[in-house]
């Protein structure tokens, strides 16, 4: 939080000779820093449109959520000049607004937030409205639009704004308030935000990062369904409708943990006291959260100091207190600073789970104009509606912070195919998948705690089109974690993929394991339909071939035989799902239908056979084919039975003929 | 001619009546049909004191459509009953891999098509079912295979219309055992005794050596596993042309096992037995104590593997290996760990196996 503007270490060249060995030490502006370093902050080159997508729908998000109003953000992306790159973001929000006199510097004064407090927030560092105006500035002649309507305020007050890139600041073209009806801001207050981009990219990366802003905006939806979104783009406008009118708790700012204190944060702490004559006891017990002054007491001594104002300590007798802290087990901190998702909030976005589609559309060619149709895509909103979802929560220390992990899963309905999806924070973390704890977990919690097997899986829901054969990757299932922390573990600088530190793998393994159990039972429900399913498909492209191989040798009305056969099938599989014995249900239907039927004439090569008659048929023919081996059929025995009874009945023939017997040389 | 033959008619009346009862159950009695299958394995094997052979139990097998997993078989024993059906309708025969080509096929839509036959085992498996159903051995329905069994020696039979004699002056060849058995028949035995050996190798060797001409034997061998055909030759010559039949293979219980094949039958056909198996062959050699008394170098000894030995123990508790002489010779094995095949004969000699151990051999046992 508090990362400074680095000194910056360069050797000098203009005067190789005469300076030669000698090192010029600048001071870079923090602007200057992060726009060379723009890597640092996400922004490259391929990825600052995504990037600014995300910034601005953060803040927005943010902005929003302070003071719990429930957000509607209207996103644009378009084209604006594409022979120089140009492309044009709007992005404007009903939340809190900036004060007048602070929106130059909050726009483009890198490293100038309102967010450095102990909460959890999406964004922390200050960084990202900034880089979007210094890219402005730096690679377009266009000014940065803002509109803003503070809710300390009575009038909207416009800008137009760049940043100084070498010191820092903002250079203000235009500011003016404006008067009632000249404001673009729709709601009681709000901010917007206008800004022209360079992007080059080539068809390749843009359409690939296309997909990742909807990706991106898709994702947000989920976890922010009480949020109104609507995306404008070259390719049409997309809205996202409010599913929950319900907003998570706000976070709250809290003290500083002791066990997280260093130097500086106690520094920080005393400095606060200055002048005040105020103990280090004092300061101890009313700067940090879970430290009583009886603790604080308890400290200091043990750290063998007398008790005296604050300001009276030297460093080393402070780092002394630093230590002594470190060893001391103090009560877990608390999570009002943290902000989760929560079960109520998670599942109305796990239900009806909104996704941008992309559309090819053909349209057809003008009338007597020569060229052929051309294909616009075309993006509209798909609703997923999952058969059944659920959620778990667990909260556990990680990096010394109090973290929570939230973890939700979608089954079935029109979900159709797998996909992980992770947040931190809120935000949705869409590349690195692959090195992400989450990916981990998924591979590790077995499947089995569903109660389905793998083979079950693979037989059911194989699909060639899929990138895994791993076995939960094969279900129409979406998994969901949410790590909600002050200090997320990220692996790496770019924020997309956390480390598996601590507990953490631990609690996410325990709420994905809870979830698997309670999806169990509707999982196998499905798994036992879509078996039934599987099997009536088995009959009916096996039944023909039985039916014509019966039909070419003996005299039979096939499609009388085949019409029999398909609705015994039926029968038969309905049986076996509902779990009701085959053999109950058909003496009731069976007993019935030969009522009725025995009216009916059966012939089968040239013989007519009735049901009375049947059991005499039988054992003519038997009698006349006593030389075949034993074939005859315990008609008392339902097979379904029979087959229960005798298990060694199931080995085939073919298992016992194909037993190796290959010889080994 | 087929068609009027009785014994093709039999088996297209049985396999009528196999559809037949299928329709009945599906349509009158509106149950899943069944056919049972005796079971062929280890399991349902069962060893016959009094006719000295493998014998089939009465264990069967259920094949119904009732299980997802037992749909196609059913489906693929009726589509096969049915080519063999059309088979003989028109008068035609067939190999077991022409069976498999005629009723080839795919199941089910664009999106998800399988294979009908997973392989040709799997269709060979469906004749095998059909010869269980019908009990009716494969050859008499027209079904054959490729031959692989050898002939040679004083013997002259007739395939068909064509004469063939067995005894090739040349030394230089052997005579192929024709696999259509219903077609072949012999018309003449000069031969005092036939010897069967394992394999081709052995078999040329001896035949090169000329001691067809100087002991008067008929030559024969399977070329390891023997086939039905061979196995039936072997059963004619000695119970109906009278003619004493010795079996050599190789000193290892794989070896073992194949001679026995002539002798007791096989757990895969013991359903067949009585027409395949020869309780009277003379299981000669190789014996494991051969092995030492024929001083076989070191180097062309083979050491037994984990299998060899548990296959001998095997052996050694079965009811048709209790003869005192035998159980002696599986404790050689399992003490010296050694194995040896016939072949090792050459390492004394090429002339050595047919001009001395095998004389010496049937001399001991009293057949020349």
């Amino acid at each position: 939080m508090t990362q400074k503007a680095t000194v910056e270490v360069t050797v000098a060249q203009d005067k190789p000779a005469k300076s030669k060995g000698r090192v010029r030490y600048d001071k870079k502006a923090e602007s200057e820093f992060f726009v060379d370093n723009s890597a640092l902050a996400g922004f490259t080159t391929e990825r600052i449109l995504y990037m600014a997508v995300r910034e601005l729908i953060e803040n927005s998000l943010d902005s929003c959520e302070t003071a719990h109003i429930l957000p509607r953000i209207s996103l644009s992306l378009k084209t604006l000049d594409s022979g120089n790159d140009l492309w044009m973001i709007t992005c404007e929000d009903n939340g809190i607004g900036v004060p007048p006199d602070k929106v130059p510097v909050a726009v483009c004064s890198f490293l100038t937030s309102g967010k450095y407090v102990e909460k959890q927030q999406r964004g922390l560092f200050g960084v990202g409205l900034k880089m979007i105006a210094a890219f402005s500035t730096k690679d377009t002649i266009h000014p940065l639009k803002v509109w803003s309507k503070s809710s300390e305020e009575e009038s909207e007050h416009y800008f137009e704004l760049r940043t100084d890139i070498s010191t820092n600041k903002p250079i203000v073209l235009a500011k003016k308030a404006l008067k009632e009806g000249e404001g673009k801001v729709a709601g009681e207050s709000g901010f917007r935000v206008e800004a022209v981009l360079r992007a080059r990219l080539s068809q390749i990366t843009r359409n690939n990062i296309k997909n990742k802003i909807n990706e991106y905006i898709s994702q947000t939806s989920v976890v922010n369904p009480y949020a109104i979104v609507e995306f404008e783009t070259d390719e049409g406008k997309v809205t996202f409708d409010r599913r929950t009118e319900v907003m998570p708790q706000p976070a709250k700012e809290v003290l500083p943990h002791p066990a997280d204190m260093d130097l500086q944060t106690l520094k920080k702490a005393i400095m606060n006291f200055m002048n005040q004559k105020t103990t280090l006891q004092g300061v101890l017990s009313t700067s940090f959260q879970k430290l009583s002054s009886g603790k604080a007491k308890e400290i200091i001594d043990n750290a063998k100091l007398e008790n005296k104002p604050a300001d009276k300590y030297t460093e080393h007798e402070l780092i002394e207190v630093v230590n002594i802290c470190r060893q001391t087990s103090f009560q877990q901190a608390n999570t009002d600073h943290l902000s989760p998702i929560g079960e109520e909030i998670l599942t109305a976005g796990m239900t009806s789970e909104y996704t941008i589609v992309t559309n090819r559309e053909y349209v057809p060619a003008a009338e007597g104009a020569s060229a052929p149709e051309v294909q616009r895509p075309q993006i509209s909103v798909k609703v997923l509606k999952p058969s059944l979802t659920a959620y778990a929560s667990r909260t556990c220390v990680v990096n010394n912070r109090p973290t929570i992990v939230e973890c939700g899963i979608a089954y079935g309905g029109d979900i159709p195919s797998f996909k992980l999806y992770r947040f931190a924070n809120k935000i949705p973390l869409l590349y690195d998948e692959g090195s992400d704890v989450a990916k981990e977990v998924v591979s590790e919690v077995e499947i089995n705690k569903m109660g389905i097997s793998k083979k079950e899986v693979k037989e059911q829901f194989a699909n060639p089109d899929a990138k895994s054969d791993r076995a939960v990757e094969l279900l129409p299932l979406h998994i969901f974690f949410h790590i909600c922390s002050t200090k997320i573990p990220y692996k790496t600088a770019g924020k997309e993929s956390i480390a598996s530190e601590g507990d953490l793998k631990k609690y996410m393994k325990a709420c994905l394991s809870e979830l698997y159990r309670k999806v169990s039972a509707q999982i196998r429900k499905e798994l036992r339909m879509k078996e039934a399913a599987s099997r009536l498909n088995l009959y009916k492209h096996y039944i023909p071939l039985i039916v014509t191989a019966i039909s070419e040798s003996i005299t039979v009305d096939s499609a009388k035989l085949e019409q029999a056969f398909a609705e015994l099938a039926e029968k038969h599989v309905k049986g076996e799902t509902t779990g009701l014995a085959v053999s109950e249900k058909e003496d009731e239907i069976t007993g019935e239908r030969l009522e009725e039927e025995s009216e009916e004439v059966v012939e089968i090569d040239g013989e007519v056979i009735k049901p009375d008659r049947e059991q005499i048929a039988i054992n003519a023919a038997r009698k006349k084919g006593k030389m075949s081996k034993p074939k005859g059929k315990k008609k008392e025995i339902p097979e379904t039975l029979q087959k229960k009874n005798d298990p060694e009945n199931q080995t085939t023939l073919d298992t016992v003929i194909d037993k190796p017997k290959g010889r080994k040389k | 001619m087929p068609t009027t033959d009785k014994r093709h008619q039999d088996v297209m009346k049985k396999i009528k009546l196999i559809m037949k009862d299928v329709s009945s159950d599906l349509m009158v009695s509106k149950t899943m049909p069944v056919l049972n299958v005796p079971k062929v394995g280890y399991d349902n094997t069962v060893w016959s004191e009094e006719k000295r052979m493998l014998t089939i139990g009465d264990k069967t097998v259920g094949i119904s459509p009732d299980s997802t997993k037992k749909i196609p078989t059913f489906a693929q024993y009726l589509v096969m009953a049915n080519a063999v059906r059309k088979l003989l309708d028109e008068e035609m025969e067939s190999t077991i891999r022409g069976m498999y080509y005629a009723t080839l096929s795919t199941v089910g839509d664009e999106k998800n098509k399988q294979k009908f036959w997973t392989g040709q085992e799997n269709s060979d498996d469906a004749i095998k079912a059909i010869e269980l159903l019908t009990g009716v051995p494969r050859e008499e329905f027209s079904v054959t295979s490729k031959p692989k069994g050898m002939i040679s020696g004083p013997i002259t039979l007739r395939v068909g219309g064509d004469i063939i004699d067995c005894n090739l002056g040349s030394r230089a060849t052997s005579q192929l055992i024709p696999t259509n058995i219903r077609d072949v028949e012999i018309v003449k035995v000069k031969a005092d005794f036939v010897m069967v050996v394992e394999k081709d190798t052995v078999l040329n060797n001896i035949r090169k050596s000329g001691f067809i001409q100087k002991y008067n034997a008929i030559l024969l061998t399977g070329s390891g596993e023997p086939d039905r055909a061979t196995r039936m030759m072997v059963k004619t010559l000695n119970e109906e042309w009278k003619k004493p039949v010795v079996v050599f293979a190789d000193a290892d219980p794989w070896g073992l096992g194949i001679a026995l094949r002539y002798k007791i039958g096989s757990e895969s056909l013991s359903y067949d037995s009585d027409r395949l198996v020869t309780p009277d062959a003379k299981v000669l050699g190789m014996m494991f104590s051969d092995i030492d008394r024929y001083q076989i170098p070191e180097v062309a000894r083979l050491a037994a593997s984990d299998e060899d030995i548990n296959r001998a123990n095997d052996m050694k508790k079965k009811p048709w290996f209790q003869d005192k002489k035998w159980q002696k010779e599986l404790d050689i094995f399992l003490k010296s760990k050694e194995k040896c095949e016939l072949d090792a004969f050459f390492k004394h000699g090429f002339k050595y196996l047919a001009e001395v151990y095998l004389p010496e051999k049937l001399r001991e046992a009293g057949v020349i």
